[in-house]
Formats: structure tokens, C-alpha cells, sequence
């Protein structure tokens, strides 16, 4: 269970909570109580992750168990959605329509409108740092773009939770680095408690000490990231980087006395990092792609290491 | 119930929609189908020698036997399912508003954008076809009675089809089905069977209305009254069981 702010009412409470799709387990037996801040969701794809937010969002029914978000019941209770914003991990935003169209939406379904949303589109589009594309289709929007939006659309209506489905996915490490620090912000001042899942554990450490790990629909361990990291430390983690001059950064990163190896791929523009230490990776990179100029288009953790710790936490 | 938060809701949904619909890709299946019906009722036109009798007749068949269902089923057989589908659906299914509601978000649009699409193309057509002859009452009386029938039809079949976008994973190949196969094909066989269409009831209001053509003296023709009921149960009908699927259904 998570341990953060002891003594408070949690705001996600799950119970023996069971989701399938006909042959497909989703979440089997699912139990956590998420307590007010930031809470890390960790698991690998197809763990039970969306499952978790789309049963928190009263999109879909429980089959077995019991949720409460809020103190309420979600399924069939739309006034909850006063209280939740969402950022979903898949492209929810409408191609044919402008990023000022689409909040204009957001906010009057949310009994917003006049000066009011007006002002309050101005304030949200500045928070994500989206002020200059907010009349542009939203079908041409970059991938980190889109995900600002998302996260705008998610914070308009100023609601008590944000929930966040993978938010880093797909976007390079620069966009990840702003995007880290503007969930970290939204929480500190502006006060949202948030629940933000991600496939990689050392991009939620980023953001938060207070995790749960999901693996094939259970809540595999949950609390403090510092004691689940020991455990992630002792595997280490193969990281995929692509982009040009790929070569130089592979240079740089032998200098790091985190990197185990490092190995150039049959595509030269693309290596593979064998790193000890994750996050000293990951807080050194940004530093290491200034320096040797080079442009990464892609990175991401392959999901064999995450497996194995998984396996290594429910012990198969 | 918030009566305020459902009507700024559905008011939102269903300017959004409209636009959507209205200058969206579908707006192109509209400019083509007018541009079609201009060409055929300019030429039947020139070649016609008792124009208030032919050019009903066409407005019958091409437009409201033939165009209205496939407009509607067009417009509205996969409305909700797209947006399922591509996942936008997720700003309305996380919003403050009951899914009752935010289906007659959905249904609103979809008449309105039906409506104003068949008002365009059946402008177009008779402009092209009567303005070669002269207009007068006659001819203006024949144009305001087919706009009333198009409007009445696009909300009926509106409520239908946006059912149908619901109910079925594929609703566009069952809308095909049912407005080329049913509406089409078993409206018009001869006998009681075409009472299972909702064409039938549509063109037995214009029996009442329209004063030319084959349609005013149609011998088939179910009474105005009954009519009109039918197609207000019918709407009815696929609205509420639209509502009671929409808000059951999961969107996983």
C-alpha cells in the first residue's frame, strides 16, 4: 500500500478488483490505496495500467471488487469527472481541430465559459508552454505537443486529480526532462494530487518517491521507490537511443562511470547503454546530447530487464 | 440533475459536432451528391414538357426516395462509432454530463447536419429543374414541402442510424444494408411490406402535401395523422434505445 500522507483519506481505494475482457485478464485481484501527491503507476505494457485509470474514470465496470475514487463510485457517476482531469496514453485529440477549439470544448463541457475560460485557456496553454500553437491544428502537433495539450485539456477545469497514462511516452529526452518538471510543478503549486503511470521506473522516480508496481493485473509492491530501486539496481538496464551522431554520444557515454557498455547497432544511428545506474543515466544524458550535438529522435528502456524484476518481485 | 451543466453540455457538443460534420471530409460527399443531383434534374429538366409533374416526380425519387436514407446513413451510421474507434470520444466520456445527454449531443448534430446538407442538395436540384421554367407558388409550394419532408426525414432517420452506430462494431456495412436493401429495395415493393419503412410513412406525408406528381395521388398512402405518429414513435424508439446502449456500453 502506499504510505504517503499518513492519516489522510486515500483518493483511489481498489479492492479485490477484477477486470477481463473475455479471455483477456486486465486486472486480477487488484487491491491499493493511493494516498493524496504523486503516486507513480509502474508496469510493464499490457500490465493493467490503463485498466487501473479506465476503471478509476468509470469508462469501464469492475467484474469483480470494489473501486472508490474520491470517496465515490465511478462507473455511471459523470459528476466525479468535475473532480478528475486525464491525460490518456493513447491520441485522444481531434485531428480536424485547433488546440483553442478543443479546450474551448473541454472547458464549456465542464460548465466553463465566457472571459472565464477564455482567461483560463490563456493560463493552462502558458503552463504547458503551448501559447504559440494554440491555433494550429492539433493534427499537425508534434508527439511532445500533443502531449501538452493532453495535459492542458486534463488541468482546465482545475480538478482535485490528474491522472496521467504514460505522459512521457514517445517524446525525446529534452521534452521529458520539461515535461517531469511541469507534473512535479502542477503539485507543488498548484496543489493537483496526480497518479501517473509509465513503463520505466527511474522516469517516476523523477517525479516521486511513492510508487506502485503493477505486473499482469496485480499490485505487485507499493511505497517507498528507494527500496524497490535497490531491487531494480541489481538488474541492469539496457536503454535504446536513436538519432543522428549517434556515434559521438556512444563516445561520451564510455566516460560514465555508470555505463557498463555501450554498442552501436546494425543501423549506425542507433546503440544500445547498458547502464548500472539508471538514474544517473538519465540525469546525466541531457547534459552529454548538448555536448556532442547529437539529435535523438527515440529512446526507450527495453522492457526485458523490467520483466525480469517483476518476475524477481512475484517470484516465478 | 444540474439543468444548467446539461444544457451548456449539449449546447457545446452540438455546435462542435455540427461544425465537425458540416466542413469535416463528409462535407465533400455532400458538394458531390448536389453537383450529381444538379446534373440530372438540369438535363430533366430541359428535356421536360410538364415540369410541375416531372420535376416532383424527380424530387421524389431521386431525393427523398433515394438520397435522404443514404445522406442520413452517411452522416450518422458511424458518428459514434468513429469516435470510439479513434479514441475522441474520451473528452465526452470523461465529462460532468450523463451519457444520456451527451447521445442527444451527439443526436442533435447529426439532424442539423443531415437537414442542412438535404436543404442544400434539394435547393440545388430544384433551382436547376424548375428555374429553367419560371417559378411561381406552384413550384415554391412543391420546394417548401419537399424542405419540410427532408427536415422530418433527417431527424427520423438521424435517431435510427445514430442507433445503429452504437449497437453494431461495424455500423457502416449495416447501414448500407439497411438503406439500400431496406429502405430501398422492400420500401418499394408493392403491398403492406413497404409499411416497414420509414420511407413509406415520409412519402405518405408528402401524399398529403405535395399537389403534383405521382406521390399526390398515391393509392398505397397511409393516413398524414398516422404517419406522423409513426415516425414520432420511431425517432422515439432508437433515441431511447441509442441512450440505454450508450450509457451501458463500456469504452475500453
Amino acid at each position: 500500500m502506499t504510505s504517503q500522507g499518513d492519516g489522510l483519506m486515500p483518493i483511489v481505494q481498489a479492492q479485490a478488483l477484477s477486470k477481463w475482457y473475455g479471455q483477456v485478464i486486465g486486472l486480477n485481484g487488484f487491491a491499493l490505496r493511493v494516498m493524496p501527491g504523486i503516486t507513480g503507476i509502474v508496469g510493464p505494457n499490457g500490465s493493467g495500467k490503463s485498466t487501473f485509470f479506465k476503471l478509476i474514470l468509470g469508462l469501464i465496470k469492475p467484474n469483480a471488487g470494489s473501486i472508490s475514487v474520491l470517496g465515490e463510485i465511478p462507473w455511471k457517476n459523470p459528476n466525479l469527472h468535475s473532480s478528475i482531469g486525464f491525460c490518456p496514453d493513447y491520441e485522444s485529440l481531434p485531428s480536424d481541430s485547433t488546440g483553442r477549439e478543443y479546450l474551448t470544448l473541454i472547458g464549456k463541457l465542464q460548465m466553463m465559459h465566457g472571459t472565464a475560460l477564455s482567461n483560463r485557456i490563456r493560463e493552462v496553454v502558458r503552463l504547458v508552454d503551448m501559447e504559440r500553437a494554440l491555433d494550429r491544428k492539433t493534427g499537425g502537433y508534434s508527439k511532445g505537443m500533443k502531449q501538452r495539450m493532453k495535459i492542458a485539456g486534463a488541468l482546465l477545469h482545475d480538478p482535485k486529480l490528474l491522472i496521467l497514462d504514460e505522459p512521457l511516452s514517445g517524446t525525446d529526452p529534452l521534452v521529458r526532462k520539461d515535461l517531469i518538471d511541469l507534473i512535479k510543478m502542477i503539485n507543488k503549486d498548484h496543489g493537483h494530487d496526480i497518479i501517473v503511470s509509465s513503463h520505466v521506473l527511474f522516469e517516476i522516480e523523477r517525479m516521486t518517491h511513492n510508487v506502485a508496481l503493477i505486473y499482469r493485473g496485480r499490485a505487485v509492491a507499493s511505497g517507498d521507490i528507494a527500496e524497490i530501486r535497490n531491487l531494480m539496481d541489481r538488474h541492469p538496464h539496457n536503454i535504446i537511443i536513436e538519432g543522428e551522431k549517434a556515434t559521438a554520444l556512444a563516445k561520451a557515454l564510455l566516460d560514465e562511470d555508470y555505463v557498463v557498455s555501450v554498442a552501436l547497432n546494425d543501423n549506425k544511428d542507433s546503440l544500445t547503454v547498458q547502464v548500472s545506474k539508471p538514474d544517473d543515466f538519465f540525469n546525466g544524458l541531457p547534459a552529454l546530447i548538448d555536448k556532442t550535438q547529437c539529435s535523438v529522435s527515440t529512446m526507450y528502456s527495453l522492457d526485458d530487464n523490467l520483466e525480469a524484476v517483476f518476475r524477481y518481485l512475484v517470484g516465478r | 440533475m444540474d439543468i444548467k451543466r446539461v444544457v451548456v453540455g449539449i449546447q457545446a457538443l452540438t455546435f462542435y459536432s455540427t461544425k465537425k460534420l458540416l466542413l469535416g471530409n463528409k462535407a465533400v460527399i455532400t458538394v458531390l451528391v448536389a453537383l450529381f443531383v444538379a446534373a440530372v434534374m438540369v438535363y430533366a429538366g430541359s428535356q421536360s414538357d410538364r415540369p410541375l409533374e416531372d420535376g416532383t416526380n424527380l424530387m421524389d425519387t431521386l431525393i427523398l426516395f433515394f438520397f435522404m436514407p443514404v445522406m442520413a446513413m452517411i452522416f450518422g451510421s458511424s458518428l459514434i462509432r468513429d469516435e470510439i474507434d479513434d479514441k475522441s470520444i474520451t473528452h465526452v466520456a470523461t465529462a460532468p454530463l450523463d451519457r444520456a445527454f451527451s447521445y442527444l449531443g451527439y443526436y442533435l448534430p447529426l439532424g442539423i447536419a443531415t437537414a442542412i446538407s438535404m436543404v442544400a442538395i434539394i435547393t440545388v436540384g430544384w433551382v436547376g429543374f424548375f428555374g429553367q421554367h419560371g417559378i411561381g407558388p406552384d413550384e415554391l409550394g412543391i420546394y417548401l414541402d419537399f424542405v419540410a419532408l427532408v427536415v422530418i426525414g433527417s431527424f427520423v432517420y438521424s435517431s435510427l442510424f445514430l442507433a445503429i452506430s452504437v449497437l453494431f462494431s461495424k455500423p457502416v456495412m449495416f447501414g448500407l444494408f439497411y438503406a439500400f436493401i431496406w429502405e430501398g429495395y422492400i420500401g418499394s415493393l408493392p403491398g403492406a411490406i413497404q409499411n416497414a419503412s420509414v420511407k413509406h410513412y415520409l412519402r405518405s406525408l408528402g401524399s398529403e402535401w405535395v399537389k403534383f406528381g405521382d406521390i399526390s395521388g398515391w393509392v398505397q398512402a397511409s393516413s398524414a395523422w398516422s404517419s406522423a405518429l409513426v415516425l414520432l414513435v420511431v425517432t422515439i424508439f432508437f433515441l431511447i434505445l441509442g441512450i440505454y446502449l450508450f450509457r451501458e456500453k463500456e469504452l475500453a
